[in-house]
């Protein structure tokens, strides 16, 4: 088993992560949450241009036929800059969504086809209303909506339903409530196809979040470590201290447990294998404890700096515990694991921990995903 | 007509640098590397020649340890057509990378090398001048500005006293400031292109170039760090201390 990055899957990361660095910082972030839409426009269209909206798009349906695995680092880094744009629910849920129905042999898959281009082309957005989120990040900048009716899937207009706002915990954050009614006309899949659709939707949103609570916790443990190096009380930083340094030990620590689960678990959704929805609760469930942890320490050793809307730090930790509720809460994530540890047919220990992949490597260049 | 661009592998410039405890150089170990930036801003100007149809080529090159060709890649990931590395392991001075470049216009024939003005590790600023001394070329040095008009390129520099049009009879030696353009992000679909890119290998032997240095470092040292300020109580103070501590006035 081979858990090393491929350099394809480095050069898209170090791709973006130059552009994210570049192009959203703090002031940029701030600055969003004082605009009419909350969202930097020319930035959508620089990431559409870096090809991203189409990456998990199979090349017969004009996409760069990449997979989960290969996205899994950028969503990482879409974490780290704490982008408010939803581009990680809508590259690796809403976009990945529509191109299995164009793939499919479903009547709608000619329908999903046409606004496929349209998407690749970067005129529309898609976005992806799960049952499990009450709410949808960004409606408003959306011109179609996936939206859930039990196990079917409706693809409808924007402008077909009310969008009511609510207030996030997150100000990068903006969230709708959506009403509408489900119509024949606007159906593309139900049944065991629906079925299918929403559980992969699901693996997949589940799986970004992890990534980016990832990410967004690399970036406060960054900022803590810098913070408590630089502050100097008594002649010396105060990161020299047992009581601080141990704090965020602790949360290197629950990181670098988390990452191996997390790329496991792109691995399972990538190669959707039966294993997934478990590889998936488990990532989504280490990284939340992460995140959780490098929040609270990360606020706790910059003092009261940490608590107030000056420090920038609060831009990071308020996405982790916004997002940390989304596409499953823990209790939700933690059922799924018992269910699968419960079932008399799991195979279980070291011999069956990839018992999907055996005899593969992990990383898609050397063909696995 | 060809574009020839040197492409240095430098650390990159997020990084805090550390000199290394013995004093001969600075950290290189797990350091993030990356592309010179100056040499970034000269890949974009030849693309975007490229883009315009002044030219058929461009041709990425780097000189240096076997991880150069990541540089390289990220050139070919940004749009050039093809890459040289000139392998070489130890340390390399602006002159011999200058000879290096001779033999490589020499064997190549482009029309224009854009060289970064340049690197942000040593801070030399020599090898674009060196070379069109060697090729017995004309150079434009920090450009901010490059319009090709015919047989000749029309350049506006960056000096002290403001900005200087010169123009320039191809073939020349282009070195590029900071204000010239803003390079590009490599999209995903270059990168997975860029693989497929071909580069070629020499060392700096097979180039018939003598690669031993010839400036020894005795010593690297950080800055020295900056003391605290000191209050005075009034103008009075600040004058005597200006005069009398400080020796400004």
């Amino acid at each position: 088993m081979n858990f090393m990055s491929s350099e394809d899957q480095i050069a898209y990361r170090d791709s973006v992560a130059t552009m994210l660095a570049a192009e959203v910082t703090a002031e940029s972030i701030r600055a969003r949450w004082d605009s009419p839409k909350g969202i930097d426009e020319k930035l959508i269209e620089q990431l559409n241009e870096l090809g991203l909206n189409t990456m998990l798009v199979p090349e017969s349906c004009g996409g760069l036929g990449l997979s989960e695995l290969d996205f899994i680092l950028l969503a990482q880094e879409c974490g780290r800059a704490a982008l408010p744009e939803p581009l990680v629910d809508n590259v690796l849920v809403a976009n990945a969504m529509l191109a299995d129905v164009a793939c499919s042999d479903l009547v709608s898959a000619k329908q999903c086809e046409d606004l496929l281009s349209e998407v690749a082309a970067g005129k529309v957005m898609l976005a992806c209303g799960h049952w499990i989120n009450p709410f949808i990040n960004m409606a408003h900048i959306h011109q179609w909506l996936l939206l859930s009716h039990g196990d079917e899937v409706h693809l409808v207009e924007s402008s077909a339903v009310e969008l009511l706002p609510q207030r996030s915990a997150d100000p990068s954050r903006r969230i709708f409530k959506v009403n509408w009614q489900p119509k024949a006309e606007t159906r593309i899949a139900n049944g065991e196809a629906g079925a299918g659709l929403w559980r992969r939707a699901l693996n997949r949103g589940a799986l970004g979040v992890a990534a980016q609570l990832i990410g967004l916790s690399e970036s406060i443990l960054h900022r803590a470590v810098g913070f408590t190096a630089d502050r100097e009380q008594f002649g010396r930083p105060v990161g020299s201290n047992q009581a601080v340094k141990h704090l965020l030990a602790d949360c290197a620590v629950s990181l670098e447990f988390a990452k191996p689960v997390m790329a496991r678990a792109a691995y399972a959704v990538g190669s959707n294998s039966s294993d997934a929805d478990c590889a998936v609760s488990h990532a989504k469930v280490a990284a939340s404890r992460a995140a959780q942890l490098c929040a609270r320490h990360g606020m706790q050793v910059h003092g009261a700096m940490g608590y107030t809307w000056e420090c920038d730090l609060h831009i990071w930790m308020k996405r982790c515990w916004a997002i940390d509720k989304t596409w499953g809460d823990a209790g939700f994530h933690k059922n799924r694991i018992h269910e699968r540890l419960l079932d008399p047919s799991t195979l279980m220990g070291a011999g069956h921990t990839f018992t999907s992949a055996t005899s593969k490597t992990y990383n898609s260049q050397e063909g696995a995903a | 007509m060809k574009v020839l661009v040197p492409v240095k592998r430098v650390i990159d410039y997020n990084v805090k640098v550390r000199v290394k405890a013995d004093q001969t150089g600075v950290e290189l170990a797990n350091v993030k590397m990356s592309m010179n930036p100056f040499d970034e801003i000269s890949i974009e100007e030849a693309i975007r020649l490229k883009e315009a149809g002044h030219a058929e080529e461009v041709i990425a090159v780097s000189v240096g340890v076997q991880q150069c060709q990541e540089t390289i890649r990220t050139a070919l990931a940004m749009g050039a057509d093809r890459g040289i590395h000139v392998v070489h392991d130890g340390d390399i001075e602006p002159l011999v990378v200058a000879k290096i470049l001779k033999e490589l216009v020499d064997k190549e024939g482009p029309s224009i090398v854009i060289v970064g003005k340049q690197a942000i590790d040593d801070d030399s600023n020599q090898t674009g001048q060196m070379l069109a001394a060697l090729l017995g070329w004309g150079q434009a040095t920090f450009v901010s500005k490059v319009e090709i008009e015919g047989d000749s390129i029309k350049a506006t520099r960056e000096v002290d006293g403001g900005l200087e049009t010169i123009s320039v009879m191809l073939p020349a030696v282009l070195t590029t400031d900071l204000r010239l353009n803003e390079p590009r992000y490599a999209s995903l679909p270059n990168i997975m292109k860029a693989k497929k890119k071909p580069i070629e290998q020499f060392t700096p032997v097979e180039l018939g170039v003598d690669p031993s240095c010839r400036i020894e470092i005795l010593k690297v040292a950080e800055p020295p760090t900056r003391e605290a300020g000191v209050k005075v109580s009034d103008v009075g103070e600040l004058v005597d201390k200006l005069r009398n501590t400080a020796k400004v006035i």
